[in-house]
């Protein structure tokens, strides 16, 4: 794995960015209009489940376009997160922060599209609708919260 | 007092000194700014998409606003009160910052097109609440909104690489 992240870093894309920090900030800065959207839909899906918003509305009626949300804007930061990542692989990779960012990207992905849904489209109790929806809220704003830092503290 | 002597003087207060040379201030303060971002436009935008006819249409307009209003709201706020200790700390050289004169400018077209919205396209929401396809004016609302709060977000990361 470190091999790749070498040799990743001595790509022609990777010497662009690092070359370049405007372009570096315009990655940036899209990145971020994709974490906005993302959370934003994961805000709407989970307080919707936790019965902070829209109580009335049947969950899957709000889920079902906040997915489309989180999917459009996690396509848009994972596309810009590489073009990041790549200049700084080997150093990253490393970095506790981004590791940890890592593992809640995957843990609230796989929660959302696993468990989230599937409570969201049968009708279960409230206390397990609650449940889903404080857990998914946890690993949606920890992953947020881990991306500030990672900004601030590398 | 001209506007860059108001930026000085701004950035010579004690709120500015305090955020400035703070070790923990500045990550701080941003980390809340881009969380109230996350809560402000990522709210927002759900009803943005529901004036343009694309999200949620079976929702009535005026229910998406009310239900999503206090949510926003506070994101605003806390976005609102961190960027204004951010640009205390750093005035001076926000002045002079293309991107940070672009953000200003979204974010007042973000106010004039909300005003626009409120005191004349939702005066007639009564024809159109149900409506999954709501009419030019209000799509044209939620298209502005959309489009100016991601000017809003694009210039002001643009800052961090421009600015210092």
């Amino acid at each position: 794995m470190a091999a790749f992240f070498v040799w990743l870093e001595g790509t022609r894309m990777a010497i662009a960015v690092r070359d370049s920090l405007m372009l570096t900030g315009a990655l940036s800065a899209v990145h971020l209009v994709g974490f906005t959207l993302t959370t934003g839909g994961a805000l709407v899906a989970n307080l919707n489940l936790l019965g902070l918003l829209f109580p009335d509305r049947p969950p899957l009626e709000v889920t079902r376009p906040a997915s489309r949300g989180i999917a459009l804007g996690l396509t848009i930061s994972a596309l810009t997160g590489v073009l990041l990542f790549a200049p700084r692989a080997t150093v990253a990779s490393v970095n506790g922060i981004f590791q940890m960012k890592m593992l809640l990207l995957v843990a609230a992905v796989l929660f959302h599209s696993l468990v989230h849904q599937r409570v969201a489209r049968t009708a279960t109790s409230s206390s397990m609708r609650r449940g889903t929806g404080a857990v998914g809220l946890v690993l949606w704003v920890g992953l947020a919260l881990a991306g500030c830092a990672y900004i601030l503290l590398e | 007092m001209t506007l860059h002597q108001l930026f000085e003087w701004l950035e010579a207060t004690p709120l500015g000194v305090m955020v400035r040379e703070s070790a923990w201030g500045f990550p701080i303060l941003v980390a809340f700014h881009i969380m109230g971002i996350m809560l402000s436009v990522g709210t927002l935008v759900w009803f943005d998409l529901r004036l343009l006819g694309v999200s949620m249409t079976g929702v009535r307009a005026s229910l998406m606003y009310r239900r999503l209003m206090p949510w926003m709201f506070t994101g605003f706020a806390v976005m609102f009160i961190t960027g204004f200790m951010l640009l205390a700390g750093f005035a001076t050289n926000a002045y002079g910052n293309v991107y940070f004169r672009i953000k200003i400018i979204a974010m007042m077209l973000a106010a004039v097109n909300a005003l626009f919205y409120h005191r004349l396209t939702e005066r007639r929401i009564v024809h159109w609440d149900d409506s999954p396809g709501p009419p030019t004016a209000a799509r044209m609302a939620g298209l502005v909104s959309i489009s100016v709060w991601m000017t809003v977000i694009v210039a002001g990361r643009m800052m961090s690489y421009t600015m210092f």
